[in-house]
Formats: structure tokens, sequence, C-alpha cells
């Protein structure tokens, strides 16, 4: 496996899959990491007509700040952890549907392995946002490595 | 940058609106708005106009936008609007001059449900708002919004708000008097009592400081709005923020619809459902949805619940400054950080809300209606004020009423009667409210009754413009209301989930449920 692409925000499922990536590195092995940030964020102002858009506009910086934290916080963690194997590496933040941008790394650039972490078990924390869609399975022509969730 | 998208589609759009006029000018519809209803049809007014007006606008519009090529400056971004919001506004047209005709005319071919006494429709509440809506949401779900609309689609907020700034001109100062006062007492005591249950549910939960301040100011004070307000305040982490406005908004959308069947299956009074609405519905949005759905073909539904809204609304700075100063305290980590008082209230202060009182202000001034107007009519028994002599009663109707006096007993009514049996009409404000009631006691035989209604129609005009801003009202909720539910999405919905969901459950539920009781209970049928 010389082209691995990790697709991994930060989830437990997705460490899971980190770690399994994390296992297969080696020297001249190249992983590239995809972190999709969701774009139902895009509608987070909902039906909202109430306010002005002073108030508006500061909830959406804010959510753009806590986002860009979030993110730079989940690419720090993998760089860092990426650093300490021999194998190289490579990052790439997309905004979109996850599945959609899955596909779209994988028709752009000729990957051996895609390495991702299982759907979170039911009642556990976390946002509703698939990559394993039935999309995915359709359209990847990428061999696919989905990591058993750390939960079961 | 450039916001003007090169598309055909709003001269398209120009096209189909001067197509529906002309279908109707011919004649060519006549067939069809027989099936719709022929006579009883409300809408024909409305085609003669709206679509020429609107389609030769966008007609125009639409070609420069599909042929020009435009500049960079203030034109190119407010004619950019110009697109989506005729795609709104032809959609409302559709939908209220014939789908929610369509849906009516094959519910009251199913009958009567039951012993309700009220078809499919009016129980479901499938009028042109909620279908309005509906249409929205199956739009950006299904389709997703056009690039050339996305612009205009954001309009429908000003649409409300200018809808709420003249409904300021409806209100007579003893309405708003009685309408302010309740709203005050229903809104305090259930905005703090959610808020307060949120905190103490959250507490109990261990749930974090600023999970609990978001979901609390979304539960509590006007859903998805004050969520957006409160959020950066108390430091919200962004799947919160997710869980809250998923929580509501599945909340509103569900409220929308259950809350006019629940009414209609209550019977409940106008008052009665705005102020339910108005205090349970968590969603500001949908309050209104649920007025127009509850009462599409009036306005004094909505207009009660705009006022528990605007309450809202005026209740959301002191709200937000509270959750503020209850995080600083709470959490070490942000107590360094000062609350600026001034710049929050500022920052949260409804602008529009100083529009309604404006309009308010100068209807009580008789700009738009006689300053003594009440739901935009006012009384007027000399011709100047518009009494017409032909209402006059006849010589045969003052005897009749003359012979049935004796059957009352209170003072009052028997002078106010006498009056006009010595003049033939009403004589003051207050004779025509005492004979109201001489007509709601039932005392009088049915044709006598019916005098007196005559009596009372005839001194009580609608002013022109009153009505005016009642049409225009109509359509800017209409419009907006179609646009806001383009903006519900359900990748949004779908984040409803964790803690949030389950203290959202509760709390949105008793809310709703104590709400009715109150309402029930204390709330007379009028203000």
């Amino acid at each position: 496996m010389k082209n691995i692409l990790l697709a991994s925000h930060g989830t437990e499922g997705a460490l899971a899959a980190e770690n399994k990536v994390l296992e297969m590195c080696a020297p001249g092995v190249r992983v590239t990491h995809l972190l999709v940030i969701p774009e139902f964020w895009k509608d987070m102002l909902g039906d909202d007509w109430l306010n002005n858009s002073s108030t508006r506009k500061r909830f959406e910086h804010y959510l753009e700040m806590e986002l860009s934290r979030e993110t730079n916080g989940h690419l720090r963690r993998v760089r860092d952890r990426l650093s300490k194997t021999s194998a190289d590496s490579a990052h790439e933040v997309v905004l979109g549907k996850p599945d959609q941008c899955l596909t779209d790394a994988c028709e752009q650039s000729a990957y051996n392995l895609v390495v991702m972490g299982s759907p979170r078990p039911k009642r556990s924390r976390g946002l509703r946002s698939q990559m394993m869609t039935r999309h995915v399975t359709r359209r990847l022509k990428t061999p696919l490595l989905v990591v058993p969730h750390p939960c079961g | 940058m450039i916001y003007t998208r090169k598309s055909p589609a709003l001269l398209m759009m120009g096209l189909i609106m001067l197509g529906i006029w002309y279908l109707f000018e011919s004649g060519l519809l006549s067939g069809y708005i027989g099936h719709l209803g022929g006579a009883k049809y409300k809408y024909t007014g409305e085609i003669a106009t709206v679509p020429l007006y609107f389609g030769i606008f966008s007609v125009a519009v639409g070609i420069w936008q599909w042929q020009a090529k435009p500049r960079e400056g203030h034109l190119d971004y407010y004619l950019s609007t110009v697109a989506g919001a005729m795609f709104i506004l032809l959609i409302a047209m559709l939908v209220r001059w014939f789908l929610a005709p369509e849906i009516a005319v094959a519910s009251q071919a199913l009958g009567k449900i039951g012993n309700t006494g009220k078809h499919l429709h009016t129980i479901l509440g499938l009028n042109y708002v909620v279908l309005g809506i509906l249409t929205g949401i199956i739009i950006v779900n299904v389709f997703k919004i056009p690039g050339w609309a996305e612009n205009g689609v954001r309009l429908s907020r000003l649409g409300l708000k200018t809808g709420v700034i003249l409904l300021g001109t409806l209100y007579s100062a003893a309405e708003l008097k009685n309408l302010g006062g309740l709203s005050i007492v229903m809104i305090g005591f259930f905005v703090l009592g959610s808020v307060g249950l949120v905190l103490w549910i959250g507490t109990r939960m261990k749930i974090p400081s600023s999970m609990g301040g978001v979901l609390s100011a979304g539960m509590g004070v006007c859903g998805v709005s004050a969520t957006v307000a409160a959020a950066p305040v108390v430091q919200a982490k962004s799947v919160e923020i997710a869980y809250t406005i998923g929580t509501i908004l599945l909340w509103g959308v569900g409220c929308m619809f259950v809350f006019p069947i629940v009414g209609h299956l209550l019977d409940m009074s106008h008052v009665q459902f705005g102020a339910w609405a108005g205090t349970g519905i968590l969603n500001s949005a949908q309050v209104a949805g649920a007025a127009l759905a509850y009462q599409p073909d009036g306005i004094e539904t909505l207009k009660v619940a705009e006022i528990f809204n605007i309450t809202r609304v005026l209740v959301l700075p002191i709200i937000v400054l509270w959750l503020a100063v209850w995080y600083v305290k709470r959490e070490e980590v942000a107590a360094a950080q000062q609350v600026n008082v001034a710049r929050v209230t500022f920052e949260k202060f409804p602008i529009f809300v100083l529009g309604f009182i404006l309009l308010f202000a100068l209807s009580t001034t008789g700009v738009f209606a006689p300053a003594n107007h009440y739901k935009g009519k006012y009384f007027g028994n000399t011709t100047e004020s518009g009494f017409k002599q032909e209402n006059l009663l006849s010589h045969e109707q003052t005897a009749q009423l003359a012979e049935e006096s004796s059957k009352i007993q209170r003072q009052d009514r028997q002078q106010a009667l006498q009056r006009l049996i010595d003049h033939g009409k009403v004589m003051s404000i207050e004779d025509d409210d005492v004979l109201r009631g001489l007509i709601n006691a039932k005392v009088l035989s049915k044709e006598a009754n019916k005098t007196l209604k005559k009596a009372h129609k005839s001194v009580r005009h609608t002013a022109k413009k009153i009505k005016a801003f009642r049409d225009w009202i109509t359509w800017l909720f209409a419009f907006g209301l179609v646009g806001l539910g383009m903006q519900i999405t359900v990748s949004a919905m779908r984040q409803a989930g964790g803690q949030p969901a389950i203290i959202g459950g509760i709390v949105g539920a008793i809310k709703a449920g104590l709400s009715l009781v109150v309402v029930m209970l204390f709330i007379s049928e009028t203000v």
C-alpha cells in the first residue's frame, strides 16, 4: 500500500481508523488525511428572522472560529501522530457532503486504499453526518477499509 | 464582486406570472376557477392585478439579468436579490391561488370529519401558509435552492419584519394595552420558567454550562433566533449548537402542524390560539406560521401571536445578559471576560420593533383610520364619516323595536334602544356597544335582532388604508414564511439529538401543555 487516504474528523470511530493507518505506515507510504467539514453548518442559521444582521454575523463568525479551532486541533493531532512514523503525509480540508467529498477525492488522486472509521453506535454523542453511505459503496473504485468502532 | 447570476430564470418567471394573468383576464381560467369554488373563490381580485405588476417587473429585470453585463456595485447587489424574491413570490401565488384551493375542494368532497363539523383540510390546517412553508422545505431539501435565487431567498426575513412593522397599523390602543399586558404576564412566566427549568435539568444531568446556556435561551425565548444570539455569549461548542438548533427546528416544524389541529379540535378563539401559539411554540418563525395556518383568511390570530413574538424578542437581550453573567460566574475560564451590558443590549435589540411602535403611534393619530378604530373598523353615523342615509331604519323597523322594548330589563339597553328608535340610527359608539350586548343576550325576536345588526353594520366602516395594509401584511407573511421554509434543511433538523433533545423534549412538552391549560382557563375569547 503506497498511497493511503485517511478519512478522519476526530470522532471515536475516526481515531480507530487513525490507529489502523499508523500501523500501516512504513517508508515509502504516503498518507493523505482528508478532513470534511459537513455542509449542514451553512444551514445553522435555520429560520432565524428576528435577529439583526450584526447578531447573525457575530454568530457566523463565532461558529467559523469554533469549527476552525476544532479542525486545527484534529489536523494538529493527526500531523503529530503521522510525523512520528516514517510515512509521508499530506492534509486536505474540504467543505461539503462527507460521502461526496470522499468519492471526489478518490477520483482526483490515485489511492491504493481508503481507511475510515465505522459509523458511531446509536445513542452515542456526535453529529449526524455519515461518510459511509450507499453513495460511497456505489461510487468508490478504491479498496475501502472500514475499521470497527472501539465501542463495538 | 458581481452578485447577479446570468440566467433566464427571472425572465421565465415573469412570463409565467403574465401567463397566469392573461389566462385569467381572457376567461380561459373560468372553468378551473369554477371548479375551485366559483363565486366563493376569494382570489379573483388578486389574480387580476398581482401577477400583472410583478410579471412586468420580473420580465424587465429578467431581460437585464440575462442580457446585460452587470457592473460591481450596489445596483448589482440589490438587483441580484430580485430573482430569488420573485421565485418565492411565484411559489406563494401558485400555492395560495391554486394548490390550497385544490386541496380544499378535494377535502370538501370527503365531507365533514366525524362530529367535528369541520373538513379535513381545516382540521389539519392545510392552507396556503402551511403548504407554502412545506413547498419551501421540499424545494431546499429535494432540489436545492438554485444559485440565482440564493441572494433573494434571504430577503424573506425582511418580508416578515416588514409585515410585523405594518401590523402596527392594525392595533387600537386598548387592544395593544390588553394584549401587551397579557403577553408580558404569559411570556414572563413561561420564558423565565423554561429558562430556569432547562438550567435546573441541565445541572441535574451534569451537562456543560455552555450547552445549558444555549439550550435554555433556545427553549425559553424564541428558538433558533435566541440560540443564534446566545451561542457566542456562553461560548457554546459547535456540537452543542448543532444539537440545540436541530432540536428546536424539529420541535418548531412539528408544533406548526400540531398546534392548529389541537386548536380546531378544542374550538379555540383567535385570541386563545394566538396566545397559546405565541407562548407554547419554541421557534418564532413557526409562531407566525401556526397563527396564519389557524386563520388563513384573517389576521386576528396573527395579531395576537405577533404581540407575543414581539414581547419574546424584547425579552431576548435581558435573557442573553442574564446568561452571560451566569456563564461568567459559573465558568472560571470565562471569568476574565467582562459582560458589556451596553453592547449586548444594543446588538440584540430588535430595531424593527421600533418600526412597529412608530406605525402604531401613527395609526393612533388617525393617519390611516379614525383614531378610535377597533380592528381597523371605526364608528361613524354622519354622512362625512361614511354613513349612508339609505341605511336609516324604516318606520316599520323602528315600530317593531318599540313594540318589543318592554322585554328589556336593563336601563342602559332601554335608553340606547330608545335613541335608536328616535333617530333611526345608532347615535354613539357607547350605544353601539350596548346594543351589541343586547343582540348577544337574545332578548328580542330574531327579526328585531336582525334590525339591530343592520343598524350596527351601517355605523361601522372599514378604513380603506387599513384594508390595504391587511392585504400587504398577508402577502408579506406568506412571502416571508415560504422563504423561511427554504431555509429549513433536513440535515440541520437531523442534528437533533443527545441531551438537548431529551431536555428540549421535556421542557417543550411542559411549556406547550401548561400554556394550553392556562390559556383555556384564564384567557377569554376576546380582548
